[in-house]
């Protein structure tokens, strides 16, 4: 029968003894920030992904103006001259990218970018040093790899954000005299945010375990710095459970965040039961839903 | 021409054309919504377009600010061809920005209001002379509230549209139009989304109006056709088949399909 080392368990899981060492402190700064940037990358490329899947730009638009009314009789010629005319390089680029990274594998996503880089010296992802602080070229990898990855996913969040809402609200936009830009950062998107943070909160939540990922690479995250301590003591069970509690504890954290940001989106009823700590902490609160429009 | 039913309105000028279409077409796919469309509206006119659900009537007010583009002749308002440039005879649209800065003398109001719902009254009507315009916070704000009590709502300044009934929201969005201080105001079946009761208070805004500016107005409004407008026209597939004025296309009607319609509106 197994004998569970309490000691072991013990000391790994309280932060005042398991911080002290720097591989488990270290990680978990590295988590903690990698996550919060990565996020971060992932919604600005998943912003302007979502922009150009969204784009009507066809800068060979006038092809169809110019031969339209000469190809009208042939209709072989007329559909190609067609498609030819459509053709949105955004749109194609945005498309492009978020079948690619969405359809891939992020493990293999990281390597490639680490490894695959690395071993043609495209780039080599060279060590940062700012004062003190080195970050390792793994650990840029990992970032780069994860915002990108986290990208292709927040593209289709804020596209379905964007048509989410009324296409009366670009027109009157635009009836006023806005450009497309205009209206969209200043009608569309503002309302569009609203239903986008609620699933941009998960993607967070998810975002804090795959850094996880990031140590295949050898980057020194959190989950890295605890299999390094397994490595020493062959206590799998015993410390990957504190491990796990780790996260566990970045996810609860987190989902209070995402609860007091929800909430502050949208009014409250008075209907509305008052929400208990228990509640809130397992998550079985009454959802409050954003103010309709 | 005698407009003894608007008895302080600014003179009509006819030498003055604001809106014209020459032979103008638009099909939608295979359906031809705008079959060789001739109109003029002159300067202070207002104008009342009728017709049956898919005659053409609201691409007609649409494609006056170019969010329905045409597909063959040529549309002017104050001059200017809206939307395109012609190059060689031939129309090519034009830049997004020179499209935008056309829209600004257009106002536009919608059968759904389309209130921007993240935004107060004020900040709806100011939002577009800020951003557009670039017109100076104080100025926008104090012509703001002259636009609101314009249309009797000054109490509502920082209400948000979803705590606003429909005619407010009709009317809010009738001076957030007329903020951008347009040459021409188009109202796209302005009362056909209001409960009965609140159609009064839309159509007394409008009515007002129509007293100052040049206006079209899509609706089968009968009082506000009588009341306030100079001239009406029924359309049917894509074609204008009635033109003129609303005594005598309602007592009178000439077409036997504008005969039809009419009995069916009128009940």
């Amino acid at each position: 029968m197994y004998q569970f080392d309490w000691e072991v368990f013990w000391q790994y899981l309280n932060p005042f003894t398991a911080l002290q060492n720097p591989l488990i402190r270290d990680g978990l700064i590295v988590t903690i920030v990698v996550s919060i940037l990565a996020q971060l990358l992932g919604v600005i490329l998943g912003l302007f992904a979502a922009l150009g899947k969204t784009s009507r730009f066809m800068p060979l638009k006038f092809l169809d103006t110019a031969f339209g009314e000469a190809l009208s009789g042939k209709r072989l010629a007329y559909e190609l001259l067609e498609s030819v005319a459509g053709f949105a390089p955004l749109k194609l680029v945005a498309d492009v990218y978020v079948w690619y990274f969405r359809g891939t594998p992020l493990l293999v996503q990281m390597m490639l970018l680490f490894f695959g880089l690395g071993v043609t010296h495209i780039f080599d992802f060279p060590d940062i040093v700012i004062g003190s602080i080195v970050i390792k070229g793994a650990i840029q990898a990992g970032f780069l790899a994860l915002g990108i990855n986290e990208g292709a996913y927040m593209a289709e969040i804020v596209r379905a954000g964007i048509e989410a809402i009324d296409t009366g609200q670009m027109e009157a936009a635009k009836s006023l005299g806005m450009t497309y830009g205009t209206a969209m950062r200043r009608i569309v998107l503002p309302q569009a945010a609203k239903v986008i943070i609620p699933p941009l909160g998960n993607e967070f939540n998810n975002m804090m375990k795959t850094t996880s990922l990031m140590s295949v690479i050898s980057a020194a995250d959190l989950f890295f710095g605890f299999t390094q301590v397994n490595a020493r003591l062959f206590q799998p069970f015993e410390i990957f459970i504190a491990a796990s509690l780790y996260y566990l504890t970045l996810t609860t954290i987190w989902d209070f965040f995402q609860r007091m940001i929800e909430s502050s989106l949208g009014e409250r009823k008075a209907t509305d039961q008052p929400v208990g700590f228990f509640q809130r902490v397992l998550g079985t609160a009454p959802q409050v839903r954003a103010g309709g429009h | 021409m005698a407009f003894d039913h608007r008895p302080h309105a600014a003179e009509i000028v006819p030498e003055e054309t604001v809106v014209q279409f020459e032979h103008v077409h638009k099909y939608f796919g295979r359906l031809h919504v705008l079959n060789d469309i001739n109109l003029r509206v002159c300067k202070n006119e207002v104008l009342v377009v009728i017709g049956p659900s898919g005659s053409g009537k609201s691409t007609l007010l649409r494609s006056i600010n170019h969010l329905e583009k045409i597909n063959s002749g040529r549309l002017l308002v104050n001059g200017h061809l809206i939307g395109y440039r012609e190059v060689n005879g031939k129309l090519l649209e034009a830049p997004e920005k020179e499209i935008a800065a056309q829209r600004m003398n257009v106002g536009m109001v919608f059968q759904r209001f389309n209130l921007f719902p993240h935004l107060t009254a004020l900040e709806n009507i100011i939002e577009a002379p800020l951003v557009v315009r670039h017109t100076p916070r104080d100025q926008a704000i104090a012509e703001g509230e002259h636009l609101l009590e314009r249309v009797g709502l000054s109490d509502k300044r920082d209400s948000y549209p979803n705590k606003l009934s429909g005619g407010q929201q009709q009317r809010i969005a009738i001076a957030r139009a007329l903020a951008m201080k347009p040459l021409l105001m188009l109202f796209d079946e302005p009362t056909s989304a209001l409960d009965p009761e609140m159609i009064g208070e839309v159509l007394e805004v409008m009515k007002e109006l129509a007293g100052e500016m040049t206006m079209i107005v899509v609706s089968h409004e009968m009082g506000f056709s009588r009341a306030a407008a100079d001239r009406i026209i029924f359309m049917d597939e894509g074609r204008i088949i009635e033109d003129t004025t609303p005594d005598e296309l309602y007592s009178n009607p000439r077409e036997e399909r504008t005969k039809a319609f009419l009995s069916k509106i009128l009940h």
